[in-house]
């Protein structure tokens, strides 16, 4: 018999035993550490999951953040280029509104010295046109206009008004009963009389202490004039020209009003 | 040149006696306990792993592949048994190659001893998963008379495992031994490769057919849960 009974039972005996050794020795432990790595693996690979999805979200968070920074970037610099348009705008505006003004003013200064120069000068004009009339009397003034000149003077101080007498006799009283007669030619000795004559019919409270002094006055331009204490009684060419001048001249003035108003509102009409 | 290694005694004292066949089971034993011990006092579950760690790993892992493919469950419980069945034929196989060693395996003793735990084993598991009566009951499927059939069935395949497993071993040793007389250079050497390549294809024939007999007397407790499910 090849089987050895007792021998079969040993070796039944000795496989169990090995069964329960090998159980607690090699699989039990094996077994038990490739589950616990399995479990860290999974656990790793859990925690590597949700550590990729937070950083996903974090860097779709950056994304959005930087989108965002770009996006602000892109609006400040349209605004910083729209207020430097702006200020470039306003910049040349300013600049053109000064050259205007500059210009504005100097063309009112040019405008201004022309009206005084064309003023001055006409004023000339009629100053000169007066003292040509003034020199072209006096060169003709002879004894012939003179005698007219006296004559005229004198009919003048017959018709003096009451108030005119009034007023000589103040003058008079004033000055010592004394009266100077100017005149630009020497004054005939017989015109004089004359005139002393006039005076004393129309001043009788001065008949006796009234002093007559002659003077002679180019200025008068062929005219006289008998002077008061302040009071004056005169005719003579000059006057008449001063008149016209004063009259000239006004009317140049007004003239000169006119045209710089038209100026102004046709600045007015160009500027808009 | 004997055929039967029980019959070597070292050591007899009244009915004890130690044959070589036991003696080195013994040592197989001792060297794949001090091993697993020495091995698995220094686990890691992180880091790098120890080369000897590693090869235990892939060692379980494939035989846990194997169980689940032939059985369609889950290894945890079959393990142990399987797993020492597989790995103590392997071992005491290869150590053949060792001059002097007289593998276990290839006295009839300890294959049949093998073949009964087996025998055993299937009708433990059965009644674990299913119970005593559903698993007599497969005894008498599909009709009653099949239940000699059955009984012989079981047994013969209990006796195919045995003499299969110390056919294959006897014969690689014996088959040496004739060609160390016959040529006596070489070409044993070639046999003895041949012989361990034998050896491990015995030790994964044992191990799978064990599981495929144990698988069947479980599988119909499986179906019939599977069924209620549906």
């Amino acid at each position: 018999m090849i089987i050895d009974w007792y021998t079969v039972i040993f070796q039944i005996i000795n496989f169990l035993i090995l069964v329960f050794l090998l159980r607690y020795f090699l699989y039990g432990p094996i077994v038990r550490a490739m589950d616990r790595r399995e479990q860290k693996i999974v656990q790793r690979e859990e925690e590597a999951a949700a550590r990729k999805q937070e950083a996903e979200k974090e860097a779709q968070a950056y994304r959005r953040k930087k989108e965002e920074l770009q996006q602000q970037e892109e609006e400040i610099w349209e605004k910083a280029y729209a207020t430097a348009e702006e200020e470039k705008r306003e910049l040349l505006d300013e600049a053109r509104r000064e050259v205007d003004e500059t210009k504005h003013r100097w063309e009112d200064a040019f405008n201004r010295e022309k009206e005084t120069f064309i003023f001055e000068l006409r004023r000339r004009i009629g100053q000169q046109a007066c003292s040509i009339a003034r020199r072209c009397l006096q060169d003709l003034a002879d004894s012939h206009l003179e005698a007219l000149v006296w004559d005229l003077f004198l009919k003048k101080i017959d018709k003096l008004s009451e108030d005119g007498q009034s007023a000589l006799q103040e003058g008079l009283a004033k000055d010592e009963h004394k009266l100077v007669l100017r005149s630009a030619f020497e004054a005939p000795d017989e015109k004089l009389e004359q005139l002393k004559l006039k005076l004393q019919e129309i001043l009788p409270d001065f008949k006796e202490d009234l002093t007559l002094a002659a003077k002679t006055d180019p200025s008068l331009v062929c005219g006289l004039e008998v002077d008061a204490g302040g009071y004056r009684i005169a005719w003579s060419v000059g006057s008449y020209l001063e008149d016209i001048e004063e009259q000239i001249l006004k009317e140049l003035e007004q003239t000169a009003h006119m045209e710089h108003a038209e100026e102004v509102s046709d600045r007015g009409k160009t500027g808009n | 040149m004997t055929i039967n290694p029980d019959e070597i005694i070292l050591f007899e004292r009244g009915w004890f006696a130690i044959n070589i066949t036991i003696f080195f089971t013994w040592l197989v034993m001792f060297l794949l306990t001090l091993g697993s011990w020495l091995v698995t006092r220094k686990l890691t579950s992180k880091g790098e792993l120890s080369r000897w760690q590693n090869l235990l790993e892939v060692l379980i892992n494939g035989i846990n592949d194997q169980i689940r493919e032939v059985s369609r469950q889950e290894p945890g419980p079959y393990l142990p048994f399987v797993g020492t069945l597989f790995i103590f034929i392997a071992i005491s196989n290869v150590l053949a190659i060792v001059p002097g060693y007289t593998p276990p395996t290839s006295s009839l003793s300890t294959t049949a001893a093998l073949a009964i735990c087996v025998f055993i084993a299937v009708p433990v598991f059965g009644i674990i998963h299913q119970g005593v009566l559903n698993y007599l009951k497969k005894y008498l499927q599909p009709t009653i008379f099949m239940l000699p059939f059955n009984i012989i069935g079981e047994l013969s395949r209990t006796l195919a495992l045995a003499v299969r497993l110390y056919g294959n071993m006897m014969s690689g040793t014996i088959i040496v031994a004739i060609l160390l007389t016959i040529i006596p250079l070489i070409f044993p050497v070639v046999m003895q490769a041949l012989g361990l390549l034998t050896g491990l294809i015995q030790a994964y024939i044992f191990a799978v057919l064990a599981m495929v007999y144990i698988a069947s007397a479980s599988k119909a407790h499986q179906q019939t849960k599977e069924k209620g499910e549906i």
